[in-house]
């Protein structure tokens, strides 16, 4: 009785706009502004220098601030392969190590900023610096030019991101329904774009994030887990579920049942003391990161049933099909 | 009595003029959708106007359009135990049409070019293999049937000489559901079948692309054939989904560019090639359709979410939506031509 007084009375007092305009100043601007600012950090941290130990801290911060926005698959990080160079993962074949490897030995001139913008997604980002802040064994040559390309690059791709946001794609969303934008043909439009985000996201932590290192029962795959080398398997975890909650707040008010679910979710990974995954190689501790799993599907439930219908979208008619 | 009635529908044709697809309002194209809680069949124009629509049973996966009479023929989704021929001046279902026992409909169809004969993509039920089914159109009466060459045959086109081009998509599938059992083991084709109904040719994937499901079809005036997969394996693994066939010869397969690999998340849902020779592929996961060259080659991608429908017009092409917008798009950009309330399946049946 009460959640439906709730819900009525979040019907009753939300604008029509506020879904989305919420989620966008509260959400995705300051959390592609933050996402810049870091990486311009991290750019200007390694001009200075490129020693790892001094580096990592910046690299942290700035991987920190990639968690808070990476769910959002639309608009200017889309385009271009954007989002693929700012952290390419899963990379199952080791594309990114092998392109690095003919980088540090290659040719200066593809490190230049225009030259190196052309270089392969799998080489670049966060994924292409946590290699070099943090090698697994020693590299053939002198990496500092590649680490300093890398969070030059790093940074271009941050600013570019978000100022294909602040100078139009904001707006397409803001404005959708409205004539001559043909992004977006209604407010509804707009509404299931960012519930596609959400229930893809929670998509993507079930079956990459936690589900690669889970592998099968009789063959789990830890090494598979993301982010192992820098030790951020779990926080990606967490730092992920966070921001869906808060892209949820922002959404509706009307997803208690979701709220609580990613609050539960976020407990686990609080709770779960296995930094990257590496417990997945027993039973026990496999069981473990599968309760998270079975939780993130329980928030993934959540939000179909809760946010789907307040929100008056669904998932694609066709994408869902499949034939 | 099925006899009777074909025979006084045969001595009725002979007797009068039979209505064309003009009686319709001539349309470019059929497309089904959702309206509300109504599945239905629209014959659309050019500029994406519905000029009729008819009741369908249920959810339909594709349909195939008689190339005089104004007849269209609706395939349940697979595994499909009906189609059904409709009268889409009337919308009276005409005949319905249900595969020998143990056979299943597997989404797509083909009419003869003089409209005499029907081609129905079917599979065993039990074992999945691939069978062609053959109708004779006066009663639509079951009258043969042939190998289609393969495992799971989805989309089938028909050549100018009256060959048949077949999808094997690969992939085995529970007779009850649509649950995949040979994921590990799926090894699709293509095969062309002669107008006899031999198979002539036949072309495989590397092996390393074995999971990538041929699945959709479209043929370009000089023969070649573009194909559409969707890719059973490792999502973090990017492969094409778009490839060409030139009767005879080995696949060639049109990898994205690297940047592009991931945009459709594996999975490209139908396939379409214009009069200019461009080809269009859609995604309607990724949400998005990219366009190509003559020879595959990458020129654009265009953000639009659950697109899927698309079909030639003039040297672009049309598109549907799950949202209920129909598009024009050329290399530049997409274009809304209508907006409504019915969401669009996941093809677009031109009339040719």
């Amino acid at each position: 009785m009460l959640k439906r007084l709730t819900l009525m009375l979040a019907l009753l007092t939300s604008p029509v706009h506020a879904d989305v305009a919420d989620v966008v100043a509260d959400h995705i601007l300051p959390g592609y502004a933050a996402f810049a600012q870091a990486t311009a950090d991290l750019d200007l941290q390694a001009a200075a220098s490129c020693d790892p130990d001094t580096l990592r801290p910046a690299f942290q911060t700035a991987f920190d601030a990639w968690m808070a926005v990476q769910h959002l698959h639309l608009g200017p990080v889309e385009e271009a392969g954007r989002g693929l160079a700012i952290v390419f993962w899963p990379d199952p074949k080791g594309l990114g190590r092998k392109a690095q490897l003919a980088l540090v030995q290659g040719d200066p001139a593809k490190l230049t900023p225009e030259a190196f913008a052309d270089q392969s997604v799998a080489a670049r980002g966060l994924t292409g610096l946590e290699r070099l802040l943090y090698p697994t064994g020693p590299w053939p040559a002198d990496t500092c030019p590649l680490i300093r390309a890398t969070a030059a690059d790093l940074a271009r791709l941050a600013a570019e991101v978000q100022g294909g946001w602040t100078s139009g794609f904001a707006d397409q969303l803001l404005t959708a329904g409205a004539p001559g934008n043909t992004r977006y043909l209604s407010e509804a439009e707009a509404r299931q774009a960012l519930f596609t985000v959400l229930v893809t996201g929670l998509a993507q932590l079930h079956d990459q994030r936690l589900g690669r290192p889970m592998g099968t029962f009789d063959r789990p795959t830890p090494e598979r887990a993301e982010a192992v080398a820098s030790g951020r398997s779990l926080r990606n975890v967490r730092l992920s579920l966070q921001a869906l909650r808060a892209l949820t707040e922002s959404l509706t008010e009307a997803a208690p049942l979701t709220q609580a679910a990613l609050d539960h979710a976020v407990t686990l990974t609080e709770t779960l003391n296995d930094p990257v995954f590496a417990g997945t190689a027993t039973p026990s501790g496999r069981l473990k990161v599968e309760v998270l799993q079975q939780a993130v599907e329980q928030a993934r439930l959540a939000v179909l049933a809760e946010i789907g219908p307040a929100l008056g979208v669904g998932l694609g008619f066709n994408a869902l099909d499949g034939d | 009595m099925a006899t009777r009635r074909a025979f006084l529908s045969g001595l009725a044709a002979l007797a009068l003029p039979k209505p064309g697809w003009a009686a319709v309002g001539s349309p470019h194209c059929l497309a089904a959708g959702k309206t509300a809680e109504r599945y239905v069949l629209h014959g659309l124009s050019a500029d994406g106007q519905s000029l009729f629509a008819v009741d369908l049973p249920g959810r339909g996966h594709a349909a195939a359009a008689h190339p005089h009479r104004p007849l269209a023929v609706a395939f349940a989704r697979r595994p499909g135990t009906f189609a059904i021929v409709l009268d889409c001046l009337t919308g009276a279902e005409q005949h319905h049409l249900t595969p020998p026992a143990g056979r299943q409909f597997n989404g797509h169809g083909v009419f003869s070019a003089d409209g005499s004969l029907l081609y129905t993509s079917e599979v065993i039920a039990e074992t999945s293999q691939g069978r062609i089914g053959i109708w004779e159109t006066a009663g639509f009466q079951r009258i043969g049937e042939w190998s289609s060459g393969g495992i799971g045959p989805h989309d089938l086109k028909r050549q100018s000489d009256g060959g048949l081009i077949v999808a094997n998509g690969g992939i085995a599938t529970d007779p009850a559901d649509r649950s995949k059992l040979n994921i590990a083991t799926m090894r699709p084709n293509l095969t062309r079948l002669s107008p006899e109904g031999d198979i002539t040719a036949q072309a495989e994937l590397p092996p390393a692309l074995w999971q990538n499901s041929i699945r959709h079809l479209a043929l370009a005036p000089d023969g070649t054939v573009a194909f559409a997969m969707q890719w059973e394996g490792d999502p973090a693994e990017p492969v094409p989904l778009l490839g060409l066939w030139q009767v005879g010869a080995p696949p060639q397969l049109c990898p994205p560019p690297e940047a592009e690999a991931f945009r459709m998340q594996g999975y490209a849902g139908s396939v379409a090639i214009s009069a200019s020779g461009r080809i269009a592929l859609t995604s309607p996961r990724g949400g998005v359709v990219t366009i190509h060259a003559q020879d595959g080659t990458h020129l654009a991608t265009h953000a639009r979410a659950d697109v899927c429908g698309v079909t030639a017009l003039g040297a672009g092409f049309l598109l549907s939506d799950g949202s209920g917008a129909l598009w024009s798009l050329d290399d530049r950009q997409l274009s809304p031509l209508t907006r409504g309330d019915t969401a669009w399946d996941n093809h677009i049946v031109p009339l040719t």
